[in-house]
């Protein structure tokens, strides 16, 4: 079977520093990764480099999915001014889906996330675990080849992360990727994949 | 102080009457401003974000011209178009010298610049996550222009009114392209400046006033249009 993500001697520098670095990484289709590491460790970066937002790296990355199929949640997930339905139909109305079509599957995500009273409400009265959930359901709406997830459970509660997990499990097709520093294995069933901190293992640094 | 209360005396007075000179002055006014904005938003708002999202040589010199371009003077401004639209001139043989249209290309030639830079300021200073955010959930280019123009949108307003401002009140370009012709090419500006000239102080104060008046209504307008207030 075809990997969808293929890493070799991946390195990314800014400055002159390495802030991620890998060796090697091979992920089947519909497998779940944790991506684990401290602070600092390029898990972010790692991400984005999949995501296809980080263009400048060195070494080999191959990820067997087009650039749509590809959905990225920020660390600090970004909603668009509007109300909390507006964001969630976002990436539906930009795959030409009929308004009420979208409109109707973004009310059965918010009642599967729990947040169907959010609906109409404007993103800027909302607290940081509702925007952060609003933000997944706006991404997991799409059922995209591959799941990118910077830090998806902080802030959110018990019930929450539950909901959260309930619906990732229904995405058999996807590919997901959760970043975490600490582990998640309590939460979701994923295989580890460890990150080093970059700073400790940096040759200049030494 | 008397000279202003009697303006306002005799503003009052023209607007409730309907005074048929200062009524065409001000929709001749509004119709020439708000299609020269029109125009300038239309080019300088696709133009400011390409400034704003592409890099390319010489970009920053652009930049800067385009600023220094603000604050040219009207008169300048008039001087170029007028020798633009002389009989003489490169544009002399489509005849626009002293019509309304030659109004409408120098006022245009005045908000392009604001309209390019202000929308350039506003969507440069985005937050990176708007457009990653749009990128990854598969918005296409002009998805994300809407999206770009939308989250920006207090600049944008900003930059639309900045230049409706600076063309409903301008007088060199007027005056100088329009000739100030009644019926055909005045504007409230050049009937202040007329008015006054003759020595109808309070009239030409008059129109001033319904100047300000419109200026003021365009500003509320705009405002209450894009919900900046409630939102902020």
């Amino acid at each position: 079977m075809k990997s969808m993500i293929n890493v070799e001697k991946l390195t990314v520098k800014k400055r002159g520093t390495t802030i991620c670095s890998i060796k090697s990484l091979d992920v089947q289709p519909c497998q779940r990764i944790a991506i684990l590491g401290p602070n600092g460790s390029g898990k972010s970066t790692f991400l984005r480099v999949l995501a296809g937002l980080e263009q400048e790296f060195h070494g080999k990355c191959t990820v067997n999915s087009p650039q749509i199929e590809r959905v990225y949640v920020h660390q600090n997930p970004f909603l668009f001014r509007g109300s909390v339905v507006s964001n969630v139909t976002y990436g539906l109305r930009a795959r030409k889906r009929t308004e009420s079509s979208a409109l109707d599957t973004a009310g059965s995500i918010l009642r599967k996330l729990g947040i169907a009273n959010l609906s109409n409400r404007d993103v800027c009265n909302l607290s940081g675990g509702e925007k952060r959930r609003v933000a997944i359901a706006r991404a997991v709406i799409l059922r995209p080849q591959l799941l990118l997830f910077d830090e998806p459970f902080a802030e959110i509660d018990d019930d929450g992360v539950s909901k959260i997990v309930g619906l990732l499990e229904e995405l058999t097709e996807s590919t997901v990727l959760i970043a975490s520093p600490t582990p998640i294995s309590d939460r979701i069933d994923a295989r580890e994949f460890h990150l080093l901190n970059c700073v400790e293992r940096n040759p200049s640094m030494d | 102080m008397e000279l202003i209360w009697d303006g306002l005396k005799e503003a009052c007075q023209l607007v409730l009457t309907f005074d048929p000179l200062v009524m065409s002055a001000a929709g001749r006014t509004v119709v020439i401003s708000t299609l020269a904005v029109f125009l300038a938003a239309v080019i300088g708002l696709p133009l400011g974000t390409v400034l704003a999202r592409v890099e390319f040589r010489g970009k920053r010199v652009l930049i800067l011209v385009i600023r220094a371009a603000m604050a040219v003077p009207t008169v300048f401004v008039g001087v170029v178009c007028f020798a633009l639209f002389a009989r003489r001139g490169v544009l002399g043989p489509l005849e626009l010298l002293y019509t309304p249209w030659a109004i409408v290309i120098g006022e245009l030639m005045l908000a392009l610049p604001i309209v390019l830079a202000i929308s350039h300021g506003a969507i440069k200073s985005l937050d990176p996550r708007v457009a990653e955010t749009a990128m990854t959930l598969g918005a296409g280019s002009f998805r994300r222009w809407c999206t770009y123009l939308s989250e920006a949108r207090t600049g944008i307003v900003l930059a639309i009114l900045s230049a409706y401002a600076r063309c409903v009140s301008e007088l060199g370009i007027a005056m100088m392209v329009g000739g100030n012709i009644k019926e055909r090419t005045r504007t409230l500006a050049t009937a202040t400046a007329l008015e006054t000239g003759k020595g109808e102080f309070a009239r030409g104060m008059a129109m001033g006033l319904i100047l300000l008046l419109i200026a003021l209504a365009v500003t509320f307008g705009i405002a209450l249009l894009s919900r900046e207030e409630r939102e902020s």
